[in-house]
């Protein structure tokens, strides 16, 4: 009986707590702030030490790192450039040619002109008739 | 020398509202610490090294703190990440097997009725079955029925949402009595 209630109660949160509470054999020696200053103080040069060679090693690395990609720019560049000229006098070309037909037949106007000249012509050449005929008839 | 030290690094923080030296920091919570390094770790030896760590960081990063919060809540955070990285470090997997062994142990059947004993066992077959849980909710276990933290104190400890805070409990709890009852 006393088992099956054990059982029933097993999980709950008063005994969560009372099973996780420090006993007092498990209490810790008390800490010494001191010690922990003066282990903080032995450790901060070797940290700073650490840190700046650390910090020095990166910046190595670093200048490194852009000065061998600056050579390898510095070579490659002018074959680089020589081909990308290349590509965009060709590129310029390939477009040119097609571009040039269109443009020769947009800058002739001669047909257009003349036919828009003849009708003005005529335009004229009839109001004038017609201007002769009403003298005509009102005189 | 060393103690002088240490006083002029107390002075350090001192907030307008409540003035907070490290070493009443230390005094004052230094068993709370160490608790929690104790329950999430499950080794005396462990939790030894991790409450030391903790207060050294702390120490070192006391100027950082800020005095507007309590002292007790910064000291536990710094802890509850020592002692993950700690369990991590050492390997979980190795550890719960060891451990599986220890509660199957403790749960056997024919373990002295007595009273005493009785209550004994159930302390030590609880403190089994939470050190046996994942980490995740370890922890959140710990700060909750350890160390009395709400779930708002636990959400600012451990840095993760309330509502994460509130699921990882009702999980932790529920993972928790599967294992005591298995173990049974």
């Amino acid at each position: 009986m006393r088992n099956d209630r054990r059982d029933g109660d097993l999980f709950d949160e008063m005994r969560l707590r009372r099973a996780l509470r420090l006993d007092a054999a498990e209490l810790p020696p008390r800490i010494d702030v001191a010690a922990i200053a003066a282990r903080a103080r032995s450790e901060r040069p070797a940290l700073a030490l650490a840190t700046l060679v650390s910090t020095l090693f990166a910046g190595v690395a670093a200048a490194g790192l852009v000065g061998l990609v600056a050579v390898a720019f510095l070579a490659v560049a002018p074959a680089l450039g020589s081909d990308l000229f290349a590509a965009a006098i060709g590129a310029l070309a390939r477009v040119a040619i097609p571009a040039s037909a269109l443009l020769s037949l947009a800058a002739e106007p001669t047909v257009p002109v003349a036919t828009i000249a003849a009708l003005a012509v005529a335009i004229a050449y009839e109001y004038a008739q017609r201007r002769e005929l009403v003298r005509e008839v009102t005189s | 020398m060393a103690a002088s030290v240490a006083l002029r690094f107390d002075t350090r923080v001192t907030g307008v509202a409540s003035p907070v030296l490290f070493a009443d920091a230390v005094r004052d919570h230094q068993d709370e610490v160490f608790g929690v390094a104790l329950r999430i770790t499950g080794d005396r030896d462990a939790a030894f090294d991790v409450t030391s760590a903790a207060f050294l960081n702390a120490y070192r990063a006391f100027h950082r703190y800020d005095p507007a919060r309590p002292v007790r809540h910064w000291l536990l955070r710094i802890a509850t990440n020592e002692a993950i990285s700690y369990v991590r470090k050492r390997g979980r997997e190795l550890r719960r097997r060891v451990e599986v062994e220890q509660a199957s142990a403790i749960a056997d059947p024919t373990a002295s009725p007595d009273t005493e004993s009785v209550a004994r066992e159930d302390r030590a077959r609880i403190r089994s079955a939470v050190s046996l849980l994942p980490e995740l909710y370890r922890v959140v276990i710990v700060l909750r029925y350890f160390n009395e933290l709400s779930v708002e104190e636990i959400a600012h400890v451990t840095g993760r949402p309330a509502s994460t805070v509130g699921v990882q409990l009702l999980r932790g709890r529920a993972l928790l009595r599967a294992s005591l009852e298995a173990a049974r």
